[in-house]
């Protein structure tokens, strides 16, 4: 017989039956860059909980990046679940935008068996003591080059960037350029011209935040770049991700700096002409961006964080991520060292050895705002319109003002 | 209206950073920065080169085909209907389309070119063909405003002074120079006093074509005004650039007007 006291029993317990959706109001919104191991997760959070809408909205990293941003900052409740990379949550954490997962992390870690995360993957993503981001990808920027050309021109793969450029000087041609670099601002800009700071120059700064992009190692290595750049492909200022890793796909160049998340794509024949003819190794000389991705809850959402974060972890699950391994570097023990896995993914060898070489971005909450001048004034040295040093002497007083508004340089 | 200009004149006394938060008072600081900031000039100097190209090509095709029109004897009013067409695409779509017309290697052009052995350009990738490129869109989306305006202009010309001087023997180029655009004068600063307005704050196609690039190649004011408030979160700063922008535009749409009604006393 249904009477009050028996409603009032089924309404208490129908979270519980039903599951943490009861609690969940309305659909969730995520954000996120866009390549194929998180189009892979975005996927895998829209079906995470039964009965749970996840709109997924994916675009090229520096749009995710500002729509978050925008959004963000004016305290909007949407998004609920936030991309963030190893460099963009800094600054999101700092601004107080995004939630402290610890709690959340205890409480799940047993059901999605979190002690499985290496510990320096969740290292990267604590700020002041706190884990922020549950991680999703390692990532690597790997040398990608065509093995069928370079064994027909009688050549191995560059050891240092000086052959790297003379390699993409001989192998230059109108159809197909010597090298792919992707210069667009900010993002791939920033990848790019990191490999060089690092390997030949002084890096981004010296141990007191000023800059060193600007001393004449620096200069010089900049300078590598650029006649670099002179065997590069039609539109390699405007190039990120996707357009390079369409021009390896589409044989229109020979070699250069990618994502290790890129690598699987090369081989698909949906989309790839040049199946089996691309190889990787380590970046000459090493010291290549290393960077990672995940996501993280907003602080000002007002979904249940459980819910958010189940949807997260599900992404993130070992059976996802085990069927995501093609397409990334898992940040899953357990998925990592399975033996299958290398041998199945011909990248696996190159991508670790690159992330053994490479080199993490500046751990500065500032770094992409100031990425966003210093790629410009880099830019504008490579285009021509200035010189190598005039540009990143400008970049440099432009990050020295904007560090000094920023607290930074006191006493 | 006012009271987004004035909350925005109000934050641009700001040192206001979205990012953390912070907000002091600093009177006129974000101005006298500005006012000191090379990529402020810079950006000044190419935003005013893009508009006055863009905008005097716009003129310039606008005023020939509208008179190319008004000499035409049928087939008016559908061609006028098909050529108003890029008006109403939305400014970012029409970007996207024109991206894929202008993008290098991969473009409608570039395709079409390498197809037949000639190897175009970088016409968004190369600093130069990118200001080109960004004007040509520009002209290619807002032509049709000035044909129809300067059609409708053309059209209200007295009969009566059009026939006096084909009796004395002009012919059509003096007819338009001598006769109609003094006539239409009044219209025509209105026509580009709406376009110069409207082409400074040009932003929507540059964010697409060129986000812009190469390096600061394509950044005009607006768009130099959105990577201060959304990329480097300084919403004081950026704040006082619009104001300083609307300022700009505002001294220079008057002494238009001011130049022709000198010249013409009444036409305003």
């Amino acid at each position: 017989m249904i009477n009050r006291r028996r409603l009032l029993q089924a309404a208490i317990a129908a979270p519980a039956i039903i599951g943490a959706p009861a609690r969940s109001a309305g659909t969730i919104q995520m954000i996120s860059h866009r390549y194929p191991a998180l189009e892979y997760y975005a996927e895998k959070m829209r079906t995470a909980i039964p009965g749970v809408a996840v709109n997924t909205q994916l675009m090229p990293i520096d749009k995710a990046i500002e729509l978050a941003t925008i959004a963000l900052s004016a305290k909007s409740d949407t998004p609920d679940i936030v991309y963030a990379s190893d460099t963009t949550f800094q600054t999101f954490v700092k601004n107080g935008w995004f939630r402290p997962l610890d709690d959340l992390w205890a409480r799940y870690a047993d059901e999605f068996a979190l002690a499985d995360f290496p510990q320096a993957a969740l290292d990267t993503y604590r700020y002041d003591g706190h884990l922020y981001v549950m991680p999703h990808t390692l990532n690597t920027m790997m040398f990608f080059y065509r093995k069928d050309l370079l064994d027909q021109a009688g050549k191995s793969p560059p050891v240092t960037i000086a052959g790297y450029r003379d390699l993409a000087k001989s192998l230059n041609s109108p159809l197909r350029s010597g090298s792919i670099n992707c210069l667009k601002p900010v993002d791939a800009a920033v990848n790019e011209t990191h490999w060089y700071l690092n390997a030949l120059g002084d890096g981004w700064f010296d141990a007191d935040w000023h800059p060193a992009f600007n001393t004449p190692k620096s200069v010089a290595a900049i300078e590598m770049l650029k006649d670099v750049t002179r065997s590069a492909q039609q539109g390699f200022t405007t190039a990120a991700n996707d357009e390079c890793a369409i021009a390896y796909q589409q044989d229109t160049g020979v070699m250069g700096l990618q994502w290790a998340t890129r690598a699987k794509a090369m081989d698909d024949p949906a989309k790839s002409r040049i199946i089996g003819k691309i190889d990787w190794t380590a970046p000459p000389q090493g010291h290549a961006r290393i960077a990672g991705d995940g996501y993280a809850i907003s602080a000002f959402s007002k979904q249940d964080p459980d819910v958010l974060f189940r949807i997260i972890a599900t992404s993130a699950s070992q059976a996802s991520m085990r069927g995501a391994a093609s397409l990334l570097i898992p940040p899953r023990k357990s998925v990592l060292d399975d033996p299958s896995l290398r041998d199945a993914n011909r990248f696996y060898p190159a991508a670790l050895a690159s992330y053994v070489a490479g080199t993490p971005a500046p751990k500065l909450p500032e770094f992409n705002a100031i990425g966003e001048f210093v790629t410009r004034r880099i830019l504008q040295a490579v285009t021509g319109e200035s010189t190598v040093k005039v540009a990143l002497d400008a970049a440099a007083g432009e990050t020295e003002t904007f560090l000094k508004g920023h607290g930074y340089y006191k006493g | 209206m006012l009271f987004p200009l004035g909350y925005a004149v109000w934050l641009s006394l700001f040192n206001y950073d979205l990012g953390s938060g912070s907000r002091a008072f600093i009177a006129l600081g974000n101005y006298t920065d500005l006012l000191s900031d090379n990529r402020f000039w810079a950006s000044l100097n190419r935003t005013v080169g893009i508009v006055l190209a863009a905008v005097g090509l716009e003129f310039c095709l606008g005023l020939a085909i509208a008179y190319g029109l008004y000499r035409l004897t049928f087939g008016v009013r559908i061609l006028n209907l098909l050529m108003f067409l890029p008006n109403i695409v939305t400014p970012v779509v029409a970007a996207l389309f024109l991206r894929w017309i202008f993008m290098g290697r991969w473009g409608l052009i570039a395709g079409t070119l390498i197809g037949l052995g000639i190897f175009p350009p970088d016409f968004l990738g190369d600093p130069a063909w990118a200001r080109v490129t960004v004007v040509l869109a520009d002209s290619w989306q807002f032509t049709p405003f000035m044909i129809l305006v300067l059609y409708a202009g053309l059209n209200t010309v007295d009969q009566s002074q059009i026939e006096a001087a084909q009796i004395d023997g002009a012919g059509a180029l003096t007819l338009l120079f001598r006769i109609m655009l003094p006539a239409i004068r009044p219209l025509i600063v209105f026509v580009l006093a709406i376009r110069l307005m409207d082409a400074f704050r040009f932003f929507d196609t540059i964010y697409v074509l060129t986000s812009g690039g190469p390096g600061t190649a394509t950044e005009t004011i607006t768009l130099y005004t959105y990577a201060l408030a959304f990329r480097l979160l300084q919403v004081g700063k950026a704040s006082a650039l619009g104001v300083l922008t609307l300022i700009f535009v505002a001294i220079l749409v008057a002494v238009m007007i001011r130049v022709v009604y000198r010249r013409e006393k009444g036409a305003f």
